[in-house]
C-alpha cells in the first residue's frame, strides 16, 4: 500500500489511497524501541524540571488537602445559597477531562479510526488521572472524608439505607464503575506491553533483574499466542462497546446532580447530551496541550503525527460547535418557556454580576475554537495549544458559571447571595494540575505512552494481503 | 492485493418496473385511505398530516448528514452506497406538498393560533403563523440548496473522476453540518413541540434528529439490500457493509433511547407543573400503554435484534429490522402528536386509536419515498463511479 | 533462558519453533500446519487480521460472560434495591411511590458494566488464556523476545500426536521459517509452579481476608466515633445537663427567674382535678361550621389514630405496639362534660399522653365540639333525621 503524497493533485489530498497511520515507516522494531526508549534510558534533564514544577504545585494540593481536613470545609468559599461551589466544579471539570481518553479508547475503536491507535493509551492514563483528581473534591465536600463506606449501600448498625433515588449516590456508582473500568481497559491494552518489555529486559544486574520481575507480574505472563490475541480482542471490544455508553452514563450522571433539581438555569432537558459534548471538547484539549509536549519531548513526531493532532482539532471544533449549540438552545428555550425566573437567570448570566466569567465562557468555548476552520491553524502546533488552554479555562468556567451563577440568584431575592472563593480553594483548583501532571509525568516515564501493539497493528503492511484494505 | 474493479463489475441497469408500480399503487392506496380518514374525521387526518410531514422530512435530510459525515471524517465504507443515499434525499423537492395540509390548517391544529394567555403572548414573537410559515420556507430552501450542491458535484464526479469535487464537497459539508443542526431543531420545535405551546424541553431536537437518523438509515439500509441482492450495485458490496448500516441504526435507536430518558427522566424527577403535563398527556387515556410500546418497539426489540454480529450482516434479518425501525419511528411520531389531537376540544377520541388516515399515512410514505428514489435513479449510475474513495470502499472489511 | 539452552540435552522437548518475517508468511504457515497438526500455536506481536480462520479457530464465545454476569448482577442489583426500597427501608423520596424504576435505571446501568466488564477481564486473563502463568518453557527464549518485538512465530508442540522433530523441522523449513529452534521444558521451572492449592496460600489469603474484615469492622464501628474522627460532634457548646462553670450553681441550663412564666403561657386552673374542671370550665366556643372543621383536622390528625375516626376505637396502629383508645361512643364518656374531655386531652388519663403540646386551648376545645357532634351522629335524636 503506498503512501499519501499530500503535495500532489494542487494541494488536494489523493483520496483514492489511504492515509498512513505512522509516517517514516518505520519497522515494526523501530516502533518498539521509539516507544520503549523513554522507558530505558535515564531521565532527561526536561523531564525532571517538569516533574519539579507538578510536584511543586502537588505539594500545594496536598497542603490544601491537609488544611481542608484539619479545619474543616469551612475553609472553602462555600457559604448557604452557594453550597456547591468550587468542589463541584473541580469535580465536574476533571470527570469531564476524562472523558476523552475513554471516547478516543473506545469510541474512537468502534468507529475504527486507525488513528487513535497512537493517542490511546495516553489518553487512557489520563482518563485515570482525571478521575483521580476528581474524586476527592467530592469526597472532601461530604465534610468527613473518613467516612467514605457510608456512600455505599452496605449493611450498617444505623439500621439505614442510602437513597437509591439521589443524584449523588448515583455519581458514587458512576465514578466507581468509570474508574475501575477504565482503569481494567487501561491494564487489558498494558498487558501485551508488559510482556514486550520483559522480553527486552536482559541485564544480570539487580535494577534489571528487578524490572524484569515487575514486568513478568505485570504481563501476567502474556505469550502473544494467537489463541490467547483471539480471546483478548474480543474482550478489546466488548470493553470498548461497554465503555462507550458508560462514558456518556457518567456524565449525563454528573448532569443530573444539577438538573434534577428545580433550580432554574439547572433543570434542562438538554443537559446530559451538552455536558457529555462539553467533557469531550475539554478532555480532548487536554489530550492535545500535553500531546504537543510528549510528542516533542520524546521524539515521536511521526507516531503522534500532526494528522493526528488535526483530527483532534476537528473534534474539537465539532464538540464546541455543540456545546454553542446547547449554549443557545438554553437561551432560546428559557425566552420560549415564558418562565419569568428561567428568563431572569439567563440574563443575569450574560449581563449580571458574573457576566465576565459567562463572556470568558463564551469566547473561550464557542469562539476561540472557530479558527479550526482553517486547515493552517489546525495544522500550526503553537495555535493548537494556546486553543487548547483557552477551551481549558472556557469549560472550567461553565461549570463556574452554571453552579455559581444559579446559586447566586434564584427564586427570592431576598435569599440572593454571593460567592468568593478563598485561599484555601485556590490552591486545591491548581494543585489538582500538580497533581494530574505529576502522575501523567510518571506514567510516561515509566510506562510506554503509546501502545506497542495497537501501533504495530495498524502500521501499513500489518495486515496480510488477502484479508487487506481499508476500514 | 485482491480487488474488484469496479467499472468492470458494475454495470448502469435501469431499475425494474415493478419498483414504481408498487410505489403508485401504495401512494394511490395511501391517498385514498386518507381521503376517507378526511371525510370522517377531518382534524385526526390534520394531525395525521404533520405526522407524515416530520417523517418525510427526516427521512429525507438525514441521509444528506450522513453524505456530509462521510466526507468530512474520510469514512469509506458507505462511498460505494453513497448514491443511495443521495437518492432519497430528493425526497427534500417534496417537502411543500407535505407541508401544505399542515400549513393551510394551522387555525385547527396550532393552539397557539386560537388561543391567547400571558404566556402565549410572550412567545408570540416567535409562535405566529407569518414567521412559521417563513422559517419553513427558509428551512426548505436552504436544504434543497445544499442537497443539489452535493448532489450535483457527485453526479459530475461520475464523468470527470475530479478529486477537487471531493474535497470542494468536504468544505460543503463543514458549512451544512451546522446548518443542519438548526434547521432540524427548529422544524421540530415548530411543526411538533409547539402543539401543545406552554411546554418546551431543551432536547426535543436532539431527540427528533436521533428518531429521524435511525428512519433514514433503515430506508438507505432497505433500498441498499434490495438493490444489491438483485444485482444492481454490482459485486463488490457485501454483508460488512451491511453490518455498519446496522451498526448505524443500532448506535441510532440507543442514542434516541438516551435522549429520551434524559427527557422523561428529568421532568418525571423534577416534578415542575410547567413542563409534566405533555407526559401526563402520554400517560392518561389508555396513552401508558403506547408509551410503554414506545419503549419496546424503539429500544428493547433493536437492542436485542441488531446487537449481535451476525444479525447485522444477514439479509433477511437486516430487511426485517429496518422495517421495525421505520415502525419505531412511525410509533414514535405518533406518540408526540397524535396526544395532543386527543387533548383537542373538536377531537372525536381522546385515547390511542389507530385510523384510516394513520394508515393512510404509511402507504403514502412507502409510496412516496419508493417513487422518488426510483425516478431519480432513472439513468444515473448506483454506485459513484468516479469517487476516488470508491475502490477502498469497496475493499472494506470487518 | 540461556541456561535452559545449554542443558537442553537433559530436558524433555517441548516444542519445535520458527520465525517469520511477515503475516503473510506467518498467515500460510498456520493455514498449513493447522492440516497436520492441533497442537500448535502462533506468535505474534500483534493481533493478525484473519489469523482466527487461518488456524481454524471460531470466534470467541468470551462474549457471553459478559452478559451472562452482567445480566444477572442487575438482576440481582434490582432485587436488592427493590427489597430495601419496598421491604427493609420504605421512605418516601421526593414525593415519588416506593418503588421507582427510572430513577434506579443509572444504578443498574453502572452495576451491569462494572460487574460485565471486570469478570470479563478477570475470565478472559485467567480462564481462557491460563494466565498469570510465567513458568511457561516459551519464556525467555530467544524466540519469544523476537516475537514480543518484530517477528512472527509458528510454534509445533511436541504433545501432539503427529509431532515427530524431523518431519517438524522440514515442514518449518519448507515454509521458509527462520532460526528454527527447539524449546525445551526447564526441570526448575517446572517444577517451581504455584498452586492455588498451595496451604501457604490459603493460609496467606485466609490471613489478608480476616486481617481486612477486622480492620473494617473495626474501622467503622469503633475507630470512627473516636478522636480525632469524632471531631465534628465535639463541639464548644453546653449540653443542656453538663456541668458549667460560668454559673454559680454549676448547672449549664438555668431555671428561670422566681414568679416569672413563658410568653403566652397561662396556667390552668384544675391541674390533676378533673372533676371541678368539669364543674366550673364551659366550652368557650361557639359551634359553628369554622370550629368544627378545626376540629374535625385536629381531631383526625391527632386523635382518630388511636380513637379510630369516627370515634369508635378502631385504633389503625398495630394492636401489640400501642393499646387501641376506647371508644368516643361511650355512655360514660357522653356523659362527661365538656371540661371533663378538656382535662383529659389537656393532662392525659391512664396510657393516653398529655396533648398539650400539640393542641393549643382553641384546638382543644374545638375537638371536643367535634366529639360532641360524633356523639351525635351515632346517636342521632329523632329530629337530626328530619
Amino acid at each position: 500500500m503506498q503512501v499519501a503524497d499530500k503535495s500532489t493533485l494542487d494541494g488536494i489530498p489523493d483520496y483514492s489511497v489511504e492515509p498512513s497511520v505512522v509516517l517514516k515507516s518505520p519497522t515494526f522494531h523501530d516502533i518498539t524501541e521509539t516507544i520503549v526508549k523513554p522507558i530505558e534510558s535515564p531521565p532527561s534533564t526536561k523531564w525532571l524540571i517538569a516533574l519539579a514544577i507538578s510536584m511543586a504545585l502537588f505539594s500545594v494540593e496536598i497542603i490544601g488537602w491537609g488544611v481542608s481536613f484539619y479545619y474543616g470545609t469551612g475553609m472553602w468559599g462555600n457559604n448557604v445559597p452557594v453550597a456547591w461551589a468550587f468542589p463541584i466544579v473541580n469535580f465536574v471539570f476533571w470527570v469531564g477531562i476524562g472523558h476523552a481518553g475513554t471516547l478516543i479508547s473506545a469510541i474512537l475503536f468502534l468507529f475504527r479510526q486507525k488513528w487513535r491507535n497512537g493517542i490511546a493509551r495516553f489518553a487512557e492514563g489520563m482518563t485515570i488521572f482525571a478521575v483521580m483528581c476528581a474524586g476527592l473534591f467530592p469526597l472532601f465536600h461530604t465534610g468527613r472524608p473518613w467516612l467514605p463506606l457510608y456512600l455505599m449501600p452496605y449493611p450498617n448498625k444505623h439500621a439505614v439505607w442510602v437513597n437509591f433515588l439521589s443524584p449523588l449516590v448515583w455519581d458514587v456508582f458512576a465514578v466507581s464503575t468509570y474508574f475501575t473500568v477504565s482503569l481494567f481497559f487501561w491494564y487489558t491494552g498494558l498487558v501485551p506491553d508488559f510482556a514486550t518489555l520483559r522480553d527486552r529486559t536482559l541485564g544480570k544486574d539487580f535494577i534489571s533483574k528487578l524490572k524484569k520481575t515487575i514486568y513478568s507480574v505485570l504481563s501476567l505472563g502474556w505469550r502473544f499466542s494467537n489463541r490467547h490475541w483471539r480471546h483478548y480482542e474480543r474482550v478489546y471490544l466488548i470493553l470498548a462497546g461497554l465503555s462507550t455508553p458508560l462514558v456518556l452514563s457518567v456524565h449525563t450522571i454528573v448532569s443530573f446532580d444539577f438538573a434534577v433539581s428545580g433550580l432554574p438555569g439547572w433543570h434542562t432537558t438538554i443537559f446530559p447530551p451538552y455536558f457529555v459534548a462539553g467533557a469531550i471538547f475539554s478532555g480532548f484539549a487536554m489530550v492535545v496541550t500535553v500531546l504537543v509536549f510528549i510528542r516533542y519531548i520524546f521524539d515521536m513526531q511521526h507516531i503522534i503525527t500532526l494528522d493526528t493532532l488535526e483530527k483532534m482539532n476537528k473534534i474539537i471544533l465539532l464538540t464546541g460547535t455543540l456545546v454553542g449549540y446547547a449554549y443557545g438552545m438554553e437561551f432560546f428555550i428559557a425566552w420560549y418557556s415564558g418562565n419569568l425566573v428561567e428568563q431572569f437567570v439567563f440574563i443575569n448570566r450574560a449581563f449580571g454580576p458574573y457576566a465576565w466569567a459567562y463572556w470568558i465562557m463564551i469566547s473561550c468555548n464557542v469562539i476561540s475554537p472557530q479558527m479550526f476552520w482553517f486547515r493552517k491553524l489546525r495544522r500550526s502546533v503553537p495555535v493548537m495549544f494556546v486553543a487548547s488552554i483557552f477551551v481549558n479555562i472556557g469549560m472550567w468556567f461553565e461549570r463556574y458559571v452554571i453552579t455559581v451563577t444559579s446559586l447566586t440568584r434564584d427564586f427570592l431575592p431576598s435569599s440572593w447571595g454571593w460567592y468568593n472563593p478563598t485561599f484555601t480553594d485556590f490552591s486545591l483548583l491548581f494543585g489538582s494540575f500538580g497533581m494530574f501532571f505529576t502522575l501523567t509525568l510518571l506514567f510516561v516515564k515509566f510506562m510506554p505512552v503509546v501502545a506497542i501493539s495497537e501501533v504495530k497493528g495498524v502500521m501499513d503492511g500489518a495486515r496480510p494481503s488477502h484479508h487487506g484494505g481499508d476500514h | 492485493m485482491s480487488t474488484v474493479n469496479p467499472s468492470a463489475a458494475y454495470e448502469k441497469k435501469a431499475l425494474p418496473g415493478k419498483a414504481s408500480s408498487f410505489g403508485w399503487v401504495a401512494l394511490i392506496l395511501g391517498v385514498v385511505l386518507a381521503g376517507a380518514g378526511y371525510a370522517m374525521d377531518p382534524l385526526r387526518t390534520q394531525f395525521v398530516s404533520i405526522m407524515l410531514l416530520m417523517f418525510i422530512a427526516g427521512v429525507a435530510i438525514c441521509p444528506l448528514f450522513m453524505v456530509a459525515v462521510e466526507y468530512l471524517a474520510g469514512v469509506v465504507w458507505s462511498t460505494p452506497i453513497r448514491r443511495v443515499f443521495e437518492l432519497v434525499t430528493n425526497l427534500v423537492w417534496f417537502l411543500p406538498i407535505f407541508a401544505l395540509p399542515v400549513l393551510f390548517n394551522m387555525g385547527n391544529i396550532y393552539e397557539w393560533t386560537y388561543m391567547s394567555d400571558p404566556i402565549l403572548m410572550r412567545k408570540a414573537p416567535y409562535l405566529n403563523e407569518t414567521f412559521f410559515i417563513i422559517r419553513f420556507f427558509v428551512i426548505w430552501i436552504l436544504w434543497v440548496v445544499f442537497q443539489q450542491l452535493f448532489v450535483k458535484r457527485s453526479l459530475k464526479q461520475d464523468e470527470t473522476g475530479d478529486q477537487s469535487l471531493t474535497a470542494k464537497n468536504i468544505k460543503m459539508s463543514a458549512l451544512f453540518i451546522p446548518v443542519f443542526g438548526l434547521s432540524i431543531t427548529a422544524l421540530s420545535i415548530d411543526f411538533m413541540m409547539s402543539l401543545e405551546p406552554h411546554w418546551f424541553s431543551t432536547i426535543f431536537g436532539v431527540n427528533f434528529f436521533a428518531g429521524s437518523l435511525v428512519a433514514s438509515l433503515a430506508v438507505v439500509a432497505i433500498a441498499t439490500i434490495l438493490l444489491n441482492e438483485n444485482g444492481y450495485l454490482g459485486k463488490g458490496i457485501v454483508s460488512d457493509h451491511y453490518y455498519n448500516l446496522g451498526f448505524g441504526m443500532f448506535a441510532g435507536c440507543v442514542f434516541w433511547t438516551y435522549t429520551a430518558f434524559s427527557q422523561g427522566m428529568l421532568i418525571w424527577y423534577a416534578n415542575l407543573p410547567e413542563e409534566t403535563p405533555w407526559f401526563i398527556h402520554r400517560w392518561e387515556n389508555g396513552w401508558s400503554t403506547i408509551t410503554y410500546f414506545l419503549l419496546f418497539v424503539h429500544f428493547v426489540v433493536p437492542l436485542f435484534g441488531l446487537i449481535q454480529r451476525k444479525n447485522k450482516r444477514s439479509v433477511n434479518r437486516m430487511l426485517f429490522m429496518s422495517l421495525w425501525v421505520i415502525f419505531a419511528h412511525m410509533v414514535d411520531l405518533y406518540w408526540i402528536v397524535m396526544p395532543t389531537y386527543g387533548h383537542n376540544p373538536n377531537a372525536h377520541s381522546h385515547g390511542p386509536t389507530i385510523g384510516l388516515a394513520e394508515l393512510g399515512a404509511v402507504a403514502i410514505a412507502a409510496g412516496v419515498i419508493t417513487l422518488v428514489f426510483t425516478m431519480g435513479a432513472k439513468n444515473k449510475n448506483l454506485i459513484p463511479v468516479g469517487d476516488p474513495k470508491l475502490q477502498r470502499g469497496l475493499n472494506f472489511r470487518l | 533462558m540461556s541456561s535452559s539452552m545449554d542443558n537442553s540435552m537433559n530436558n524433555k522437548l517441548y516444542a519445535l519453533t520458527g520465525l517469520f518475517d511477515t503475516p503473510d508468511e506467518i498467515m500460510h504457515a498456520a493455514e498449513t500446519a493447522s492440516k497436520k497438526y492441533r497442537k500448535y500455536d502462533v506468535h505474534t506481536p500483534f493481533p493478525v487480521h484473519g489469523m482466527d480462520d487461518a488456524m481454524g479457530l471460531g470466534e470467541s464465545p468470551i462474549g457471553w460472560v459478559t452478559i451472562l454476569i452482567g445480566g444477572t448482577c442487575m438482576l440481582l442489583m434490582l432485587g436488592f434495591i427493590a427489597w430495601v426500597s419496598l421491604v427493609d427501608y420504605p421512605n418516601i423520596w421526593a414525593g415519588k411511590p416506593y418503588f421507582n424504576l427510572p430513577g434506579y435505571i443509572p444504578i443498574l446501568f453502572e452495576v451491569t458494566v462494572l460487574t460485565g466488564a471486570v469478570s470479563t477481564v478477570i475470565i478472559m486473563f485467567t480462564i481462557a488464556c491460563g494466565l498469570p502463568r510465567n513458568n511457561h518453557p516459551l519464556h525467555d527464549t530467544p524466540y519469544m523476545q523476537r516475537t514480543s518485538d518484530d517477528k512472527f512465530g509458528l510454534c509445533l508442540e511436541a504433545e501432539d500426536e503427529a509431532f515427530d522433530e524431523g518431519s517438524a523441522r522440514e515442514l518449518l523449513t519448507s515454509l521458509g521459517a527462520k532460526s528454527i529452534a527447539p524449546v525445551y521444558f526447564d526441570a526448575s521451572e517446572a517444577k517451581s509452579g504455584l498452586s492455588l492449592a498451595n496451604p501457604w496460600f490459603l493460609g496467606f489469603g485466609g490471613a489478608v481476608a480476616l486481617g481486612v474484615s477486622v480492620f473494617i469492622y473495626v474501622t467503622f464501628n469503633y475507630m470512627v466515633f473516636e478522636a480525632p474522627f469524632n471531631w465534628m460532634s465535639v463541639q464548644p457548646k453546653l449540653a443542656e445537663q453538663a456541668p458549667s462553670d460560668i454559673f454559680a450553681d454549676g448547672r449549664s441550663m438555668q431555671k428561670p427567674v422566681e414568679g416569672t412564666i413563658s410568653r403566652g403561657y397561662i396556667p390552668e386552673a384544675f391541674e390533676k382535678d378533673p372533676e371541678a374542671m368539669a364543674k366550673y370550665v364551659v366550652n368557650p366556643l361557639p359551634v359553628t361550621q369554622d370550629v368544627l372543621t378545626l376540629g374535625k383536622e385536629k381531631f383526625e390528625s391527632r386523635c382518630s389514630a388511636c380513637h379510630g375516626n369516627y370515634g369508635n376505637g378502631d385504633s389503625r396502629l398495630p394492636a401489640d405496639a400501642y393499646p387501641a383508645g376506647p371508644s368516643l361512643h361511650s355512655p360514660k364518656v357522653a356523659e362527661w362534660k365538656d371540661g371533663h374531655i378538656y382535662h383529659v386531652i389537656t393532662y392525659g388519663q391512664n396510657v393516653m399522653p398529655s396533648y398539650a403540646k400539640q393542641l393549643t386551648k382553641d384546638e382543644r376545645w374545638a375537638v371536643i365540639h367535634y366529639i360532641r357532634a360524633l356523639q351525635r351522629s351515632q346517636n342521632p335524636k329523632e329530629t337530626d333525621l328530619k
